[in-house]
């Protein structure tokens, strides 16, 4: 019995050690560029257009000038610190972040949300905060307009919400 | 779409970290790593955020999974698009295989990037402890590793140890001749925040110096304030207004930095002197 059984685990032991070693050997399938999100019409705006194409969209800091908001900074946070309601719970805490594309007219949309506790393991939050989170990025209405040789560009974009104890600590970047 | 390749082709110069010396793996007998490192060799001329350049990186890992290097260079993308899971899985893998030479890097994009305290004050100490050399400065330049320690103990609410801190790295920064850009100015807010007014006022004027900025002035303008000054605060203030609209303030290209303040900040303290009937 013992033998047999001990049989039975080193087969499944290899069994899995070749999967893992399969998984290792598969070759990564990028996007154009890392982080780069694809419209999903089950989920996102129909609306929401890239004015320059899907190729063509840049990173918020491609042009040198730092993350640049509409009004500054400071209209960002005030907008969260009015809207935002905390959800007091200690078992809240760590980083969402809520990346998405600004078009040319300074409208956002595609909206993706990352999920970490304060050791970089991903986690779900309370529904309650992602959403309220989302729903005030979402109301933003108007977001810089980056230009390069005077003609407005799409461009990737990305708030950080540092959450401790269901309360919002920091906005970044 | 040619224009849009080469923008992106002049930033991707700006970030690659200094290649390390492929031959020195091949001297030192490291053929594994010596392969991996010329295959890695190739991302040169590709965007950090594209296809081929992650692929190539990946091809350096598959020929030797230890290479710090090639883990290093895939998490920058990550990094910068603000993916701290992935890039934290990448970056841990850099630290295990090269440790001296990844910690004080992961400690300071902790702090840069996602305002992680606690975590860079553990890898800049962990870094102290393992090296018999100055830890050396932030990717950017902007700071002294002691420096930036000195912010995140600030921004944990231990303000007296983040003083000790920077006012030690300062001197020896002087002695260099190597004060960082905002090396004074830091100092002073924490001075001002700590009620050392007239070693505040000291600290600001270092600054403007050295590099004179918005932020100086502003804080400045607080310091008066408290001294009970109030023409030596408004001046400063307007300065600090001048200065804010000539881009003459703190930047980072990714993130903003500790103390940086706003247009806003300064019109409301403008404001608030009016109304309390300073002309």
């Amino acid at each position: 019995m013992k033998k047999s059984f001990l049989v039975i685990i080193s087969f499944f032991s290899i069994l899995c050690n070749c999967q893992t070693e399969k998984k290792v050997n598969e070759k990564q399938v990028y996007l154009r560029w890392v982080g780069d999100i694809e419209q999903n019409d089950q989920t996102d705006e129909l609306n929401f257009k890239v004015c320059n194409g899907d190729d063509k969209t840049f990173q918020y800091f491609n042009l040198g000038k730092g993350p640049d908001y509409s009004g500054e900074k400071s209209k960002i946070l005030n907008a969260f610190k009015s809207k935002y309601q905390p959800i007091s719970d200690k078992n809240q805490n760590g980083l969402i972040r809520i990346r998405f594309i600004v078009n040319c007219e300074g409208i956002a949309g595609r909206f993706r949300v990352l999920q970490s506790d304060y050791n970089y393991q991903e986690i779900e939050f309370d529904k309650r905060i992602i959403s309220q989170l989302l729903d005030i990025t979402k109301g933003i209405d108007n977001w810089k307009i980056q230009y390069r040789k005077e003609m407005p560009i799409d461009y990737y974009m990305y708030l950080i919400f540092k959450i401790t104890d269901g309360q919002l600590k920091e906005i970044i970047p | 779409m040619k224009n849009f390749n080469l923008l992106i082709f002049l930033f991707s110069f700006s970030s690659i970290f200094s290649q390390p010396n492929c031959e020195a793996y091949k001297y030192y007998g490291e053929t594994l790593k010596y392969e991996a490192c010329k295959k890695a060799e190739q991302i040169e001329n590709h965007y950090q955020f594209s296809k081929k350049f992650q692929e190539i990186l990946d091809e350096s890992i598959f020929i030797d999974s230890t290479f710090a290097y090639a883990y290093r260079e895939k998490s920058v993308a990550y990094l910068k698009s603000g993916d701290f899971i992935t890039w934290k899985r990448l970056i841990d893998k850099a630290v295990k295989f090269n440790i001296k030479e990844n910690l004080g890097y992961r400690g300071w994009c902790r702090y840069q990037f996602f305002r992680d305290y606690k975590g860079a004050i553990k890898d800049i100490e962990k870094l102290d402890t393992l090296v018999d050399y100055d830890i050396g400065q932030s990717i950017n330049g902007t700071y002294h590793l002691n420096i930036a320690k000195g912010l995140c103990y600030k921004a944990i609410g231990e303000k007296e140890k983040a003083i000790k801190i920077i006012e030690n790295q300062i001197k020896l920064n002087e002695k260099e001749d190597f004060v960082g850009a905002y090396d004074y100015l830091h100092l002073g807010v924490l001075y001002l925040e700590t009620e050392r007014l007239e070693k505040a006022i000291e600290m600001f004027k270092k600054q403007s110096k050295t590099n004179e900025l918005a932020e100086n002035q502003y804080y400045l303008a607080l310091t008066y304030r408290k001294l009970d000054n109030p023409p030596e605060s408004i001046s400063c203030l307007k300065k600090a207004k001048e200065l804010y609209i000539e881009e003459r303030k703190m930047f980072d290209p990714y993130s903003n930095p500790m103390d940086k303040i706003y247009l806003e900040n300064i019109e409301n303290e403008i404001k608030t002197a009016y109304n309390n009937g300073y002309k």
